[in-house]
């Protein structure tokens, strides 16, 4: 067992591609974590979708045993944070369980907006930020600029911070041993009431909830009657110990340490995350402080292709939900889609991220209807209504007032680009609060519809900036604005799946744009299909999807059944996977042509 | 399983044969053909018999009907090489005696000049692949013979005697308008064919078109090229009777409407596909023979390559496939006949078809309605 003066609970703060995986599978190595031969590029993203897309999305820890030049050997509990806009809340939660956070930031490419807004969350959270320059082994590498702009942007000191090249492992060495000597230890009471905070619960087909916990006060063994405080219910710990990072049994975990719990809990409700345990004959303990809520910024429907999964999806989304509390969801009901679920994202990325893990990790089949952020109505009675769904918009003959989310927007940009991202400020209808010159880089403060941030204004920060954008934003405030809904008819049938609110003056433009790519995307039929948009009564475009002429195989003797009837059950199978409005066959992605309609 | 439904009538058997050699292969052909000068002739005249002496037990009884000899290019072979063959056939399954015999055959002059021998040994049919009239079309489609070839090889068929003789014709070609497919057909007419095979070109995975794809007219053009090739195919005396077959009366490919009427073929050849029906199980087997001449030729490979029971829930939808390519009306009776099947199975299915004005039902029979002709593949996605 290692005292508490010998453990450093810490995270590593970075933008994505500054290497904080890579510097993450250096300490493995170093610390002998995993034999060589185990060491698979990036070990930590243990999803495959996480190695796929090369970004981190849930957290995940490893505990490390370093020996350090001053002969003592330390526990390093490494808790690893996502590194992608729309899951800074993941990052307090990471951030909640340490003394100390890294911040890696690309010597070659400087300080990034999202890094900025989880580096003050670090300190207000009373954590010791430890600089550090990464890729200095790059030609492009300017470590004095870049310790300058950590300076001057986020204002603590950098100008001895460690440089390390995480790819070739120079100066990583150096680095734990700074880190054991700046970052402190935790304090904790380990012969105390027993306190740990839940970090991070998941299901495993196998054991049950598997919980991640921070243990704060007293020690939880293999075998204690444990209490889950917010369910009150006891359970009886099975297995605690660490991430090596393979799981590793240790029979207990004290005050000071992080590691895994499971305690034979089945219910996807038993072990939330953010919660407190103890042990049952301590039951009035105080809870922790917990994560507070975050609310979700997207909204978009999710409905499976086939009736027949709707069980399955929503004991999926029940799963998901166990460790993502950012996860929202409730029944809703699609006169074109039938049976589904209004789902609440933390924005874009996470909303591709849940459909795919869906589909992936449940095998399941599901269209997803436009994203669309919630919006704040002023009833003529005086009554304000929130409306997350374009469908359940009411009569606006009803409406006193339409609002708006509104974002605050944090953008840093090299100077060179702070016209691109001007202009683009200003098309998403975005208003100047401030400018700020910092070294290199622009600090750009704006205010901008939450509809117009959370859709692809990150893609478009990045390409209008060749890469070097960085964003932050936050929810801020509801602005009245003119509002209308845009609906779409399908031969004459409304599709209340298609359906957006926009702005009026955008109106019409989005209903022409959305209607020719849902002339592109649903396939010809058997006869004329009309797609018109409209706002009430008034049709705003029109398109249509000219008949087919024929759809027959020209020739079909005894050799080529097998094969013509391959190529007709495919045709047959791609059609299973459309939706029929009236007698219309729309395919899955023309439900999300709405996001494809670009400025 | 299926014995209660099945009635005594035996179901009709026809022969494939398939001969997998060219002179030169089309960037459009998905067949099994490949490019050669030499051909193994004799040894695979001797590969062709001993594979149908294997198979002979399929016929279970039954003599054939018809026999098609198709490719590759097997008027490339000689005259006497078929009449040889014929013969040996004859000893091991007999042939009925008003057997259709096809033999496809190239318009090239080194073919045409064999036609006589080809009658004398016993074929009566004669299926010839010009595909186009119109020179430049012809190099497109990497055809090895030109117009006047074409016309000359048709002459030559009737001269020696063959009444039965189709003319295979493409249309929507590479830069054809509707005037140069209906030249096509004029001639073809002209010619006085009692069979025209009249497809439209379409564009097969692993062939030199569907990697590098040739323009073809657009949907548009292509749609007229088809109702006026129709309407001109009509007025000249011929009707049609499947997707793109047409026929003088009484003309009919008597063989391919085996195929369709969901009837039993031997396969013998490189290749080959066979599909017979158990007699007494109602069980229906597909199977397909070696497909590179070299393995089917090779004495320690068997011909045999790959053999597939048809299960039931698949039943109605090859069916369909096939007998929905008909004109004529289908009769109920003949579902029951050829698979087995109670027809309460596809009640479902005819049902919707029937409202969607696909599928025609009197009662007795079903029949295809000309929408149903057009959507084809939207009406067997029912089965």
């Amino acid at each position: 067992m290692t005292d508490l003066s010998h453990i450093r609970n810490f995270s590593i703060i970075a933008h994505i591609d500054h290497g904080k995986s890579t510097l993450a599978d250096r300490f493995i190595q170093i610390c002998g974590g995993l034999a060589d031969r185990e060491m698979e590029a990036q070990v930590l993203d243990s999803m495959d979708l996480e190695r796929e897309r090369g970004i981190t999305i849930k957290a995940h820890s490893v505990t490390l045993y370093f020996k350090s030049q001053d002969g003592s050997t330390y526990q390093l509990n490494f808790i690893d944070t996502p590194g992608h806009v729309d899951f800074s809340y993941e990052v307090s939660r990471s951030l909640s369980a340490c003394e100390g956070a890294l911040l890696v930031v690309d010597a070659g490419q400087g300080v990034e907006a999202q890094s900025v807004a989880n580096c003050y969350t670090a300190i207000e959270q009373g954590l010791e930020v430890m600089p550090v320059l990464n890729k200095i082994d790059l030609p492009q590498a300017e470590p004095e600029r870049v310790a300058e702009e950590i300076e001057e942007i986020i204002g603590i000191e950098a100008t001895d911070a460690a440089r390390v090249s995480a790819k070739t492992g120079m100066g990583v060495p150096d680095l734990l041993e700074r880190l054991v000597k700046v970052i402190p230890p935790p304090k904790g009471n380990r012969d105390g009431k027993l306190q740990a905070l839940i970090i991070d619960s998941w299901f495993d087909n196998y054991l049950g909830i598997v919980s991640l916990v921070r243990v704060m006060h007293g020690t939880i063994k293999k075998g204690d009657k444990i209490l889950v405080k917010s369910t009150g219910r006891d359970h009886i710990v099975d297995s605690v110990g660490v991430f090596t990072p393979k799981r590793t049994e240790t029979g207990m975990l004290q005050a000071g340490e992080v590691g895994f719990v499971v305690a034979g809990i089945k219910e996807i409700r038993g072990a939330p995350v953010g919660d407190t345990l103890t042990h049952a004959k301590t039951a009035d303990v105080e809870m922790l402080a917990g994560f507070k809520k975050v609310k979700p910024q997207v909204y978009a429907g999710l409905f499976p292709v086939s009736s027949d999964d709707y069980d399955r999806f929503r004991d999926a989304l029940e799963k998901l939900s166990l460790n993502d509390a950012s996860l929202h969801y409730e029944p809703e009901t699609s006169d074109a889609l039938g049976f589904g679920f209004r789902i609440g994202f933390l924005g874009m990325l996470h909303m591709e991220i849940i459909q795919e893990r869906l589909e992936r990790e449940y095998d399941l089949d599901l269209i997803t209807t436009a994203p669309t952020v919630i919006y704040e109505l002023l009833l003529k009675g005086g009554e304000t209504v929130y409306v997350d769904n374009p469908s359940k918009l009411p009569d606006p003959s009803k409406v006193e007032e339409f609002r708006e989310p509104v974002a605050d927007v944090n953008i840093l940009v090299p100077q060179e680009f702070l016209g691109n991202v001007i202009t683009l400020c200003v098309e998403k209808r975005g208003s100047q609060k401030n400018l700020q010159f910092m070294g290199k880089q622009v600090a750009v403060h704006y205010e901008v519809p939450m509809s117009e941030v959370v859709l692809d204004f990150f893609d478009k920060l990045k390409s209008t900036s060749r890469g070097y954008a960085s964003l932050d934003y936050s929810f801020k405030r509801f602005d009245p604005s003119n509002l209308v809904r845009v609906d779409v008819m399908i031969n004459g049938d409304k599709v209340d799946a298609l359906a957006v609110i926009c702005h009026r003056d955008q109106a019409e433009y989005r209903g022409r744009v959305l209607t020719e790519k849902m002339k592109d995307l649903i396939p010809r039929q058997m006869f004329d299909v009309a797609i018109q948009a409209s706002i009430g009564s008034k049709i705003i475009a029109r398109q249509t999807v000219k008949a087919l002429r024929k759809n027959v195989l020209a020739k079909c003797y005894g050799g080529d059944v097998s094969r013509k009837r391959k190529l007709l059950e495919k045709q047959k199978e791609g059609k299973k996977r459309m939706k029929q409005v009236g007698r219309v066959e729309i395919p899955q992605d023309a439900f999300l042509a709405v996001l494809k309609v670009d400025k | 399983m299926v014995d209660s439904a099945r009635t005594p009538a035996a179901i009709p058997l026809a022969l494939y044969i398939h001969v997998p050699w060219c002179i030169r292969k089309c960037p459009y052909c998905d067949f099994n053909s490949h490019e050669t000068k030499v051909m193994p002739e004799a040894e695979y005249l001797q590969a062709l018999l001993q594979d149908l002496q294997q198979d002979a037990a399929l016929a279970q009884g039954r003599a054939i009907q018809s026999i098609f000899i198709g490719g590759g290019t097997p008027s490339l072979f000689a005259a006497d090489s078929y009449a040889q063959l014929l013969q040996d056939i004859h000893a091991i399954v007999p042939i009925a005696r008003d057997a259709e015999i096809t033999l496809e055959a190239n318009p090239g002059t080194f073919e045409y000049q064999k036609f006589r021998g080809f009658r004398v040994a016993g074929i009566n049919r004669l299926s010839i692949g010009v595909q186009s009239f119109n020179s430049a079309h012809l190099q497109a489609l990497g055809r090895v013979h030109d117009r006047d070839e074409a016309i000359r090889a048709i002459g030559a068929a009737r001269e020696v005697g063959f009444e039965r003789l189709n003319i295979d014709l493409m249309h929507g070609l590479p830069q054809q308008s509707v005037q140069d497919a209906l030249a096509d057909l004029q001639q073809a007419v002209t010619l006085q064919p009692s069979h025209l095979s009249w497809y439209q070109l379409t564009i097969e995975p692993n062939t030199v078109f569907y990697s590098k794809p040739p323009r073809l007219p657009d949907d548009e053009l292509l749609w007229e090229i088809d109702q006026a090739g129709k309407q001109f195919i009509a007025a000249s005396g011929f009707s049609q009777y499947e997707i793109s077959a047409y026929a003088r009366p009484g003309f009919a490919c008597a063989h391919n409407l085996n195929y369709w009427l969901f009837g039993d073929y031997l396969a013998i050849g490189a290749g080959a596909h066979g599909k017979i029906t158990d007699q007494q199980t109602g069980v229906i087997t597909r199977y397909q023979k070696t497909r590179l001449p070299k393995d089917y030729l090779a004495a320690d490979k068997p011909f045999t390559a790959q053999r597939n029971v048809v299960r039931v829930e698949e039943l109605p939808f090859e069916f369909f496939m096939n007998a929905l390519r008909l004109n004529q009306p289908i009769a109920k009776s003949l579902l029951v006949e050829r698979t087995g099947l109670p027809l309460a199975t596809v009640d479902e299915a005819v049902a919707e078809a029937v409202r969607k004005s696909l599928l025609m039902d009197s009662g007795t029979h079903w029949q295809t309605t000309p929408q149903g002709q057009l959507f084809l593949n939207e009406l067997l996605q029912l089965f």
